[in-house]
C-alpha cells in the first residue's frame, strides 16, 4: 500500500521537487541553497538580478535535427530552457527574467510579452487571446511561473509557423538578439529606483555556427556588456564558437560546449543558474584557452605577425602599397640614399694606395 | 604677427534676456520647462559625428598638469589640484578604452620647472599610480608653459609619422615664467605638427588662445567640475587627423596568451619582461603572452616588446576603435503622433510615453529617448539595422 501522496501531480517542469519543499511548508521562509551558505556577500534584499536567455531557434539546424531523427528536438530544448528560467525566478522573489529567440529573420521576446502586465491574472476583457484563455494553473505550480510557461510556448509556437524561412538567409542575428537584450536591460536599470541595484547576466544557448558576418557588431555588444558590468554566459551545443569564447572572456563569463545533448537542464542548473557572487565557491568547468590571434582582411588565416593599415586599421599579412580597405597608399620607408662623394684627385700614387 | 580674428566677448554684445526663456504654464508651475531643458541636457550628449574625415588613431599624448600655488585654491572641492587629478584618473581609464593602441605620459609643472611624471605608455594601471602619489604633493611656485612644453617636444617629436601627436594642458595660474621667447617655441611645435590643447581652470589666457589656435587644438574655461569632466571627454574621442600626417602599415604581433599547467611536463616558469619597469620584484609566472618574433613574455597587452621593438596587441584591442571609423548616424526626431502601428520602442519593448522619438534613417525602426541615448554612447550600432543586413 502506497501512502497517500499530497502534491496534486508529479514534477512538471517548473516545479522544484528536488527542492524538498515539504507539503504544507510556506515557499518564503525556504531559503535558496545559494544564499545560505555565502560568507561575506550577503546581498541585500533589494538586489535585484536580471537573467536574460538568448535561445538560438535557427530553423536550419534544428530542422537538420529532425532530419537526423536526434532525440534532441526545439521542444527538449524550450523545456530546458523553461525549467532554468522558473528556477531563476524562484531563486528570489526579487529576480527577473527575459527570454529572447534568435531567428535567422528577427529577434523575438518571448518573456515578457508585450501585452502582459505582472499582477493582472484575473482581468480579461481586451488583453491578448493567451491571457483570455488561460484557465489556471492545472498541476498545482506557483501561478506566476505556469503562465510564464505557456506565453512563452505559444509565442514560440508563433514565431517557428508563421515566419517564412528564406534560403539565402540562414545565419542566426545573435548580434541583433544581444543589442536588444542589453537595451531592455538598460531599460530597467533606469526604471529601478535608488535603494535597489541591479546584477544582470546573458545566457547564450547557441546552436547554429557563428556567422562571420557580423564580427563587427558582435564585438560591438561585447564591449558595451564588458562596460554596463554585464556578465555573458555561453552554453553551445554544436560547434565551437570562436565570438563566444571572446565574449565570454572579455565580460567574465562562462563558456561551456556541451557533452551530450540530452543532459541540457542539468548542464545549465549546474553551471549557469548559480548567481556571479557565488561561482568561486563551485568547481566550475576550466577556462577555455581562447585564440586572440587576429584574421588577416586579404585571405582570413590567422597570422601571428601582421601590418596594420594606421588610417582605417585593418590588418595584411603581406606588406603591400595601398590598403585595399581606404585605399591610402603608403609611403615606403627606404634607407636615406647616400650621395656618391667626389673623389678629389690628389697625388696619382696616393690615390693609388687609397683604392 | 597673428590676425586677430577672435569672436566678440560677451560682454561686448547687448542685453541677454535669460528670464525669458523659462515660460511659466496656466497654473504659474515650471515643470514644463523644466522637462523640457532637462531633455535637452540628455540630447546635448549625442555629438554630431565628424562625418569622412580621417582620424587619428593611434595617439600619443601628454597631460601636462599645473601645479603651481593656484591649485590650493578651493573653488573646486576639496581643492582643485585633487579634483582635477581625481579626473585624471577617470579620464585615462577612458582614453585606454576608448583608444586601446595609444599612450600618454604625464608631466607636472611647478617652482618654474617641469618634471616627468610618467613616461608615454599604454599601461593605464602606472598613470593611475602616478596620480595617486601626486595627489599629496605640495603645489608651490609658478608654473613654466615654455619649460613643460618642450619637455613634452623633446619626446614627441621623435614619434613615427603616422601617429598623431597631441598635447592637453590642464592651466591653472594666469602666469606662466618662461626662460625665453614661447612664440618662438609655438613657431617649433607647428612645425612638428604637435596639436596643444588647454583647458583652463581660472580663465582665458592670451598666450594659450595663440598656443591652440596656431597648433590646432582647443582653448577651454571651466564652469564647472561637471562641464570640466565634459571638456575631458571631448578629449577622449580620437581627433581629426593632419592633413599631411603620413599614413603607412605599422608592424604588430598578436601573440597567443599560453596558460601553463603545472601537469604539462614542457612548462617552465619563467620572468616577464615587464618586472624590468616596475618597482615590485620579478616574479615567476607559468602563462603569458610571448612575442611572436623574439619569445620575450609579457603579462599584459598591449605592449612594445623591449627586446626586439615589435608591438604586440591582441585583435579585440584594434576592434574597439572600430566604431570610431564607421559612425552611427544619429537618428531623426519625430513626434509620436507621427508613429503609425504599435507604440512600442524596438530598443527595450517598452511602451512609448515621451512625445518625441527616434527613428533610424536606414531601417525605420522606433526607439524611445533612453535607447538612443544608450545606442549611440555604448552600443554604436543600431539594433534594427543589424536585422536588416542579412536581408538585402
Amino acid at each position: 500500500l502506497r501512502p497517500p501522496t499530497t502534491r496534486a501531480a508529479a514534477p512538471g517542469p517548473g516545479s522544484e521537487g528536488s527542492r524538498g519543499a515539504a507539503p504544507g511548508r510556506v515557499f518564503a521562509s525556504h531559503r535558496g541553497p545559494g544564499r545560505a551558505g555565502s560568507g561575506g556577500s550577503m546581498a541585500a534584499d533589494e538586489d535585484i538580478s536580471l537573467l536574460v536567455i538568448v535561445v538560438d531557434v535557427n530553423p536550419v539546424w534544428w530542422g537538420q535535427q529532425i532530419l537526423k531523427e536526434s532525440s534532441f528536438t526545439l521542444s527538449k530544448c524550450m523545456d530546458a530552457v523553461l525549467v532554468m528560467g522558473n528556477s531563476h525566478l524562484v531563486m528570489s522573489r526579487s529576480n527577473r527574467l527575459a527570454i529572447i529567440a534568435s531567428h535567422s529573420q528577427e529577434s523575438r521576446f518571448l518573456y515578457p510579452g508585450k501585452q502582459w502586465k505582472p499582477g493582472n491574472f484575473a482581468e480579461s476583457g481586451e488583453s491578448s487571446s493567451a491571457e483570455s484563455s488561460w484557465s489556471g494553473s492545472k498541476d498545482g505550480k506557483y501561478e506566476l511561473l505556469a503562465f510564464g510557461n505557456d506565453i512563452v510556448t505559444e509565442e514560440i509556437k508563433d514565431l517557428m509557423a508563421k515566419t517564412e524561412v528564406r534560403a539565402h538567409l540562414t545565419e542566426t542575428l545573435l548580434a541583433g538578439s544581444l543589442a536588444k537584450a542589453l537595451c531592455y536591460i538598460h531599460k530597467v536599470n533606469k526604471e529601478l529606483d535608488a535603494s535597489h541595484e541591479l546584477k544582470s547576466r546573458i545566457l547564450v544557448i547557441q546552436a547554429a555556427e557563428d556567422s562571420a558576418a557580423q564580427y563587427m557588431n558582435v564585438m560591438n555588444v561585447i564591449f558595451a556588456a564588458q562596460k554596463q558590468n554585464i556578465l555573458i554566459d555561453a552554453c553551445v551545443l554544436d560547434s565551437e564558437s570562436g565570438l563566444l569564447q571572446q565574449a565570454a572572456d572579455i565580460t567574465g563569463g562562462l563558456y561551456l560546449k556541451i557533452p551530450q545533448l540530452l543532459a541540457l537542464t542539468q548542464y545549465l542548473l549546474w553551471v549557469f543558474l548559480p548567481d556571479p557572487e557565488q561561482r568561486s565557491q563551485l568547481v566550475l568547468p576550466p577556462h577555455v584557452h581562447v585564440d586572440y590571434r587576429a584574421a588577416c582582411f586579404c585571405h582570413r588565416n590567422l597570422i601571428e605577425i601582421g601590418y596594420v593599415c594606421s588610417v582605417c586599421l585593418s590588418i595584411f599579412c603581406n606588406f603591400s602599397p595601398i590598403c585595399t580597405t581606404c585605399e591610402t597608399a603608403f609611403r615606403i620607408a627606404l634607407p636615406p640614399v647616400l650621395k656618391a662623394k667626389k673623389k678629389k684627385l690628389r697625388h696619382p700614387t696616393l690615390n693609388y694606395l687609397a683604392s | 604677427m597673428y590676425d586677430e580674428s577672435e569672436k566678440t566677448k560677451r560682454w561686448e554684445g547687448g542685453y541677454e534676456r535669460t528670464w525669458e526663456v523659462l515660460k511659466e504654464d496656466e497654473s504659474g508651475s515650471l515643470k514644463a520647462t523644466v522637462d523640457d531643458l532637462l531633455f535637452k541636457e540628455k540630447r546635448k550628449r549625442v555629438f554630431e559625428s565628424h562625418g569622412q574625415v580621417r582620424l587619428g588613431m593611434m595617439r600619443h599624448l601628454y597631460v601636462i598638469i599645473d601645479m603651481s600655488k593656484s591649485m590650493e585654491d578651493q573653488d573646486l572641492k576639496p581643492n582643485r589640484l585633487t579634483s582635477t587629478l581625481k579626473l585624471l584618473e577617470y579620464f585615462v581609464e577612458e582614453y585606454f578604452d576608448q583608444n586601446p593602441i595609444s599612450q600618454i605620459g604625464i608631466i607636472s609643472t611647478k617652482n618654474k620647472r617641469a618634471e616627468k611624471l610618467t613616461e608615454l605608455a599604454g599601461n593605464p594601471k602606472k598613470h593611475k599610480e602616478a596620480l595617486n602619489k601626486a595627489v599629496g604633493g605640495a603645489c608651490s611656485g609658478e608654473p613654466s608653459l615654455y619649460n613643460s612644453l618642450s619637455l613634452a617636444m623633446d619626446t614627441l617629436k621623435h614619434m613615427p609619422g603616422h601617429t598623431s601627436r597631441e598635447v592637453l594642458v590642464i592651466f591653472s595660474s594666469l602666469t606662466t615664467c618662461d626662460p625665453s621667447n614661447i612664440y618662438d617655441l609655438i613657431k617649433c611645435l607647428k612645425a612638428t605638427k604637435i596639436r596643444v590643447s588647454v583647458i583652463g581652470l581660472s580663465a582665458e589666457v592670451r598666450v594659450c588662445t595663440v598656443l591652440a589656435r596656431e597648433t590646432g587644438g582647443m582653448h577651454n574655461v571651466i564652469l564647472d567640475e561637471s562641464h570640466f569632466r565634459d571638456l575631458l571627454n571631448y578629449h577622449v574621442r580620437p581627433p581629426p587627423a593632419n592633413s599631411n600626417s603620413e599614413c603607412s602599415l605599422i608592424r604588430m604581433g598578436f601573440p597567443q596568451h599560453t596558460m601553463g599547467l603545472l601537469s604539462d611536463q614542457d612548462a617552465k616558469p619563467c620572468f616577464s619582461m615587464a618586472h624590468l619597469d616596475s618597482s615590485s620584484g620579478p616574479t615567476l609566472t607559468l602563462g603569458g603572452y610571448y612575442c611572436p618574433q623574439c619569445r620575450a613574455k609579457y603579462a599584459e597587452l598591449p605592449v612594445e616588446c623591449k627586446v626586439c621593438g615589435l608591438t604586440l596587441v591582441s585583435a579585440p584591442h584594434l576592434a574597439r576603435s572600430y566604431h570610431h571609423l564607421f559612425p552611427l548616424d544619429a537618428f531623426r526626431e519625430i513626434s509620436l503622433q507621427e508613429v503609425q502601428g504599435e507604440r512600442y520602442c524596438q530598443g527595450c519593448q517598452g511602451d512609448l510615453q515621451d512625445p518625441i522619438v527616434y527613428i533610424c534613417n536606414v531601417c525605420q525602426n522606433i526607439y524611445c529617448v533612453e535607447c538612443d541615448i544608450f545606442i549611440h554612447d555604448t552600443l554604436h550600432c543600431c539594433p534594427g539595422c543589424i536585422h536588416n543586413q542579412s536581408n538585402p
